[in-house]
């Protein structure tokens, strides 16, 4: 009897984890079955629109809109934008994350100052939207792929610092403390002890931070209008002039979505510790 | 730890960026909520008006309580699900660990697509949702219902966060804990209650906290989802806000709301803060 409770209990469960995991797949699984239909099936096919069983599959809407020189430039746009914007703060983010794990400050403490630094990635973006877009055009810089690396750097910098400085501090002082004894200089020692030493955290975290400026919409919709649309922004753009249209939706959707979600499922691990910024570790 | 001058060389640049590109508008904003800002035509001193402003205009009240309404409701729900689902997957089964990642799959999903693919599920006529069921629910033209939706969605993307560091929470619990609570014999709902809750109260603070500072910043979901509509009615307290410093170019006001939004968030987080300065020693 109880055996065969716990075995019936040990199903219950089961069925309501993949019940989970449906709900969290479902969007993802309806994207992919509306960019495969053509836009006349949109409509008239009911229900969950299962490829090859309700309707036959096409490839159109993804040669159409993938063709579309718009989405090209997008993606290149999106690409270049997360890739200059992740090392930039990776190049400013590891150092202080360095000094912040291994060195004492003491006009103001280590844990005021990363807690500044937190308390950037927790400001409401609207507070700085204004002003920004203002010192862009200022400084001639609106619609400009720079403008939205200086914006997006900003946003990552506090994220690389605390889950960095998080990774240093778990690494054994020891090896680092006998190569200051050998004479070697704090810059070689992060450079040639350190530096490896950290690197599947500094690999998690570079691809989270690509995932986060890839998904950035205010600032890329403030400060661009022509030339530096990202993915996002061409995403709005093409529902404002064109409409809702659900097939080419659902293309555009994956094209966003895909990137940043694959991405994250590599740095599985660190997703925890990045999103409560270092307060919980997981 | 060490004393060397070199620490100041590797910190510098990282606050001197901060100093520019997050200090300096912040200023420049504030700067900015006590002036009638007139591109090009010099800005006119109005003191406190712009936020007296915030608190009489008619569509900022309705904004800042469509915002809590759509937040409250989404935080909630993520909350009581994701532990829930946490509390689900700390035991032994099958696929266990695929399972898991799918579930993680919404987290980084862009906002903005994420809000338009809603608006094809939640559409009336052929969308997704009202395929399935019987009754035609207006999701999207119905002013409650919408934002129902606009949670809706948060819940979606959201449930997973809270999920993972529950489940992180509950793994870090210690085992023999349990085997001694129910050799005492007491049934499943009060070991939860008497010890895995009072555990793992910490976790569920910190959660609240940062889910509350982050959903408040409201912004793409209902931008793609909604448009801040039907009407106003979606409209939250940063799409306003956005609109009134981007779209009409009252920059004074804009900002005096911005501020009085970074002001309640800045509340919310302290309390997180207070916590976390003990980890960061």
């Amino acid at each position: 009897m109880s055996r065969k409770r716990k075995r019936t209990k040990g199903i219950i469960i089961l069925v309501l984890a993949v019940a989970a995991a449906l709900w969290a797949f479902m969007p993802f699984y309806w994207a992919i079955s509306t960019s495969l239909r053509s836009p006349l099936e949109t409509f008239t096919i009911a229900g969950l629109g299962i490829p090859f069983i309700q309707f036959r599959p096409t490839l159109a809407n993804w040669i159409d809109q993938l063709s579309i020189g718009e989405t090209q430039r997008a993606l290149l746009n999106s690409t270049i934008v997360a890739v200059f914007s992740a090392v930039i703060a990776l190049i400013l983010g590891i150092p202080a994350a360095y000094a912040l794990a291994r060195f004492r400050f003491f006009a103001i403490k280590n844990k005021d100052i990363t807690v500044w630094f937190l308390s950037q990635r927790v400001l409401p973006p609207v507070v700085t939207v204004i002003p920004f877009f203002l010192m862009m055009r200022s400084a001639s810089l609106l619609d400009t792929r720079t403008a939205l690396v200086l914006a997006n750097v900003t946003f990552i910098l506090p994220f690389v610092v605390v889950i960095m400085r998080q990774t240093f501090a778990d690494l054994p002082v020891e090896l680092e403390e006998s190569a200051l004894v050998d004479g070697a200089t704090h810059f070689g020692i992060l450079r040639n002890i350190s530096l490896p030493l950290a690197a599947p955290a500094i690999a998690a975290t570079a691809l989270i931070i690509l995932a986060f400026t890839w998904n950035e919409f205010l600032f890329a919709l403030t400060l661009g209008s022509r030339q530096a649309v990202t993915i996002p922004v061409h995403m709005a753009g093409a529902v404002d002039t064109r409409g809702v249209q659900f097939w080419f939706m659902a293309v555009r959707a994956l094209v966003a979505m895909l990137p940043p979600t694959l991405l994250a499922l590599f740095a599985q691990r660190y997703i925890v510790r990045g999103l409560t910024l270092g307060a919980l570790k997981g | 730890m060490w004393k060397s001058k070199a620490k100041f060389l590797f910190l510098l640049p990282a606050v001197v960026w901060v100093l520019i590109f997050t200090i300096f508008p912040l200023i420049y904003s504030l700067r900015m909520s006590f002036y009638n800002v007139r591109i090009g035509q010099g800005d006119v001193f109005v003191g406190l008006n712009n936020f007296a402003r915030v608190f009489t205009n008619e569509q900022a009240r309705s904004a800042a309580f469509i915002t809590l309404k759509i937040v409250v409701i989404a935080v909630a729900v993520e909350l009581v699900l994701g532990l829930a689902l946490a509390i689900l997957f700390n035991r032994a089964m099958p696929a266990r660990g695929l399972l898991r990642t799918i579930l993680t799959m919404p987290l980084f999903a862009t906002p903005i697509a994420i809000g338009y693919l809603f608006f094809t599920i939640f559409y009336e006529e052929g969308g997704l949702i009202n395929g399935l069921i019987p009754w035609k629910v207006p999701w999207l033209s119905d002013p409650g219902l919408a934002a129902i939706s606009i949670s809706l969605v948060d819940i979606w993307q959201w449930t997973p966060f809270c999920f993972l560091v529950f489940l992180a929470a509950l793994q870090g619990l210690s085992e023999e804990l349990y085997e001694a609570a129910r050799i005492e014999a007491s049934s499943g709902w009060q070991v939860f209650r008497h010890i895995t809750l009072p555990l793992i109260q910490p976790t569920i603070v910190i959660v609240l906290l940062l889910r509350l500072a982050e959903a408040l910043k409201l912004f793409d979901i209902p931008f793609s989802l909604t448009g801040g509509g039907p009407g106003t009615a979606t409209q939250v307290y940063s799409l306003f806000t956005y609109r009134t410093g981007l779209r009409f170019f009252d920059l004074g006001f804009a900002s005096a709301l911005s501020y009085i939004m970074l002001i309640v968030v800045m509340i919310i987080v302290s309390l997180f803060f207070r916590h976390l300065r003990q980890i960061y020693d």
